[in-house]
């Protein structure tokens, strides 16, 4: 006989099935889930600025309203916002922070073309400049617009600087910084946490890159790596071996708040260890140096960063361009907490101070070196507009480096090696269709 | 349908079928013949099975003959036929990952088994604390990959380590983690602490179900310690070891996280394995057709060892 309805078992099951099923529109792309508001994602934690930016944005445009979703800004985080935008997820504008992921994403259809928008706004002009270019231009076309500007400088722990009578420098060359490195060192404290970009410094953009191969055969990437080696054999560079065990590339603001090391060639980002010293105990000043000259040149290893960059797929293409200008134009100024320095320079030098400096900014830091050396107009940044095989060649030059440093390796061989990986890596890449 | 299905599939299959079909036709009373019944109650599995184990096995292998970036989307997918694996036949970082890989697994598997059963049969006899033994050797595997990551860390500091504190006295200083000669000394070591824990639980339970009275026997004959356990523990525990053996090769295949987390593949490539390699490639390099070609081949070696092993310890257990 036929039983009607259903038994407890069955209906269980069927409330698993639809448990199941339930998970099924979550994988939809259709553009019917798109949100109202407009969708930022970036790196930078919503506390730390960008909340007040869009705080600011909806003040000042109260018709349009911004979520802002932070991803972390490491290999996982990057493919996460990939696959999300290819993938469909509702993103109409994103922050692209590394230059590897930047050329990928403008090369692969992922970032709209702001070209003539920039055109169009007469405030935003200095983003068609190819000279020192603050725009990431594919094929001649903006596809993506620098936020920040990140000059690399020389930090001085002044308490320390004062006992060892060192001068303060206002321009000094790379011997001389070894010399003073030199002079600094105690038995307690090292004299520099490391030596600066010695090849970019005296190379400029795209400094690794010589036509369609690579530039390691230029006689300063074995300089950097020999200043190196010979600095931390003599003792007044940090020894790699620490910097490896402990992390350092990541944690270096731990060693130079502990008055581990002195000389600190940094970049704006980490002011905000300085800044407060509730969070971030230390008693010291700072003071501010130039990156010191190699040969006579001196670019500075610094770069414009933290593109802004459109979905192509966005519906909301005006908004999203609205929010932009905003933010280049008038909006950064939260930002400057976080240690971002805006890439126009639409803030006055007090703003930028008391902004980036905090409240205290005399009782932790030497502001007039800060306005000379960080705030210098006629800073030259490095910013590179080649990006081939990018990641491939920052990890080879940073294994060779390590083993370099480590003392396991000579300078020449190891520029050697990095040269014939970087070679094949850009051969690699330009046979790519 | 369901019990029905399978009476017909057995009847298709096997000449045995009638009496499968006579058997199945006898099904336990309860059970209905409601085959979408089960089928709902796996569903939610089922589909988490075939979206995220199905579909990304499948898409790997398509994967491995092209060339793609991922951020192009799938339009952006070139085929290029085996050019990827004649590009790994020649690439020297590739070969260089096989040997870190085949020098982890060799030393690791071996010392995680041999040590695992020491202390499997030792933890098996009556002793006081037994419990909490186990539990202590037990725990490595069971802690958070990041606290055991940075406890080693600190431990294996070259300068400041409590270990070459200890080292020092001997007149031995090793770099651990900051030498390319000794990183993977240092995760092998690591690997072999996490995993002696679980080997020693899988011989403890093995042991347990070795026969009582071929011990009695062998005490009766007079047999040595060494004679018992060669001819009576060894072929007792052999299925265990096999499947430990098995595990912990596809464990340290797939071995990533203490990599990621301690070296990054570092100092120069010194503990870049396979599995490492192949997340570089990946998603560093964003050489996604290439990563997958490098997982084809990985489990292609992988699969060999596996039966390799398998057919080694074919009649030579004990079965009781």
């Amino acid at each position: 006989m036929r039983r009607k309805g259903f038994s407890r078992r069955e209906a269980l099951a069927v409330l698993g099935a639809a448990a199941g099923t339930a998970v099924l529109p979550g994988c939809s792309t259709d553009q019917g889930s798109r949100s109202a508001a407009l969708q930022v994602w970036g790196g930078v934690p919503p506390e730390s600025g960008p909340a007040a930016v869009v705080e600011a944005f909806q003040r000042k445009f109260p018709q349009h309203k911004v979520t802002y979703t932070r991803y972390v800004n490491d290999d996982r985080g990057n493919l996460k916002l990939d696959t999300a935008l290819q993938g469909g997820v509702d993103i109409d504008v994103y922050f692209t922070y590394g230059l590897g992921p930047l050329a990928l994403r403008a090369g692969s259809g992922l970032a709209a073309d702001l070209t003539d928008q920039v055109r169009r706004a007469p405030e935003l002009r200095p983003f068609l400049d190819t000279e020192q270019p603050r725009a990431y231009f594919d094929n001649g076309r903006v596809k993506g617009l620098a936020t920040a500007s990140v000059p690399s400088f020389v930090m001085f722990n002044e308490k320390l600087r004062r006992q060892a009578g060192v001068e303060l420098p206002h321009e000094w060359t790379i011997e001389e910084y070894r010399a003073t490195a030199k002079r600094l060192t105690t038995a307690d404290t090292v004299g520099a946490y490391r030596v600066p970009d010695v090849a970019r410094i005296a190379l400029g953009p795209d400094y690794w890159y010589d036509g369609d191969r690579s530039n390691f055969g230029d006689p300063h990437f074995e300089q950097e790596f020999r200043i190196g080696q010979e600095m931390i054999a003599e003792g007044s560079a940090f020894r790699w071996t620490e910097v490896l065990s402990r992390h350092l590339d990541v944690y270096q603001q731990n060693a130079f708040l502990g008055e581990e090391f002195h000389l600190w060639p940094t970049w704006p980002f980490n002011l905000r260890y300085l800044r407060d010293a509730k969070m971030y105990p230390h008693d010291f000043k700072v003071s501010f140096a130039p990156l010191p000259t190699v040969d006579g040149r001196d670019w500075n290893s610094g770069e414009c960063g933290n593109f802004l960059m459109v979905n192509p797929k966005s519906p909301k293409q005006e908004v999203a361009w609205e929010f932009i200008k905003f933010y280049l134009t008038e909006g950064s100024g939260p930002m400057l907490s976080a240690g971002q320095l805006p890439s126009l320079s639409n803030l006055s030098e007090d703003q930028v101070i008391s902004g980036m400096l905090g409240e205290e900014p005399e009782r932790y830091f030497d502001v007039e070196s800060f306005r000379r050396v960080v705030l210098d107009p006629k800073l030259k940044l490095a910013t590179g507009t080649r990006l081939t095989a990018f990641p491939e060649i920052r990890l080879a030059e940073k294994q060779q480096r390590d083993l370099c440093w480590l003392g396991e390796k000579a300078p020449g061989p190891a520029i050697r090696d990095v040269r014939r990986v970087a070679d094949a890596a850009i051969a690699r890449n330009d046979r790519r269709p | 349908m369901g019990t029905a299905t399978v009476a017909e599939t057995s009847a298709a299959a096997k000449p045995t079928a009638a009496r499968t079909k006579k058997r199945t036709k006898k099904a336990p009373p309860g059970i209905r013949p409601k085959g979408w019944v089960g089928l709902l109650f796996i569903l939610p599995n089922l589909l988490g099975v075939i979206a995220f184990t199905l579909i990304p096995l499948v898409s790997v292998v398509v994967l491995a003959f092209t060339d793609w970036n991922l951020v192009s989307g799938l339009g952006g997918i070139r085929f290029t036929g085996t050019d990827n694996f004649v590009a790994i036949a020649q690439d020297p970082a590739f070969w260089k990952a096989v040997g870190l890989t085949l020098v982890y697994a060799g030393v690791s598997v071996p010392l995680t088994v041999i040590l695992g059963l020491a202390l499997g049969i030792a933890l098996n006899r009556p002793l006081p604390g037994r419990a909490a033994l186990r539990a202590i050797f037990f725990l490595p595997y069971i802690v958070n990959i990041v606290a055991v990551g940075m406890t080693w860390l600190m431990l294996m500091n070259p300068n400041s380590g409590l270990v070459n504190q200890v080292l020092g006295g001997l007149g031995l200083e090793p770099g651990w983690f900051a030498s390319s000669n000794w990183a993977l000394p240092a995760l092998i070591v690591m690997a072999v602490w996490g995993g002696v824990g679980y080997a020693s639980l899988i011989y403890m339970s093995a042991l347990q179900d070795a026969p009582r009275q071929l011990y009695e026997a062998a005490d009766i004959d007079g047999a040595g310690a060494w004679t018992k356990f060669r001819v009576i523990t060894w072929p007792s525990v052999l299925p265990s070891t096999i499947f430990l053996v098995v595990t912990l090769i596809i464990g340290v295949s797939q071995g990533f996280g203490l990599i990621a987390l301690i070296t990054a593949g570092g100092p120069g490539d010194s503990t870049t394995t396979l599995s490492y390699y192949m997340y570089q490639t990946g998603f560093q390099f964003y050489r996604f057709g290439y990563a997958s070609a490098i997982g084809l081949v990985t489990f292609a070696g992988v699969l060999v060892l596996t039966l390799l092993t398998w057919r080694a310890q074919r009649g030579r257990a004990l079965h009781d």
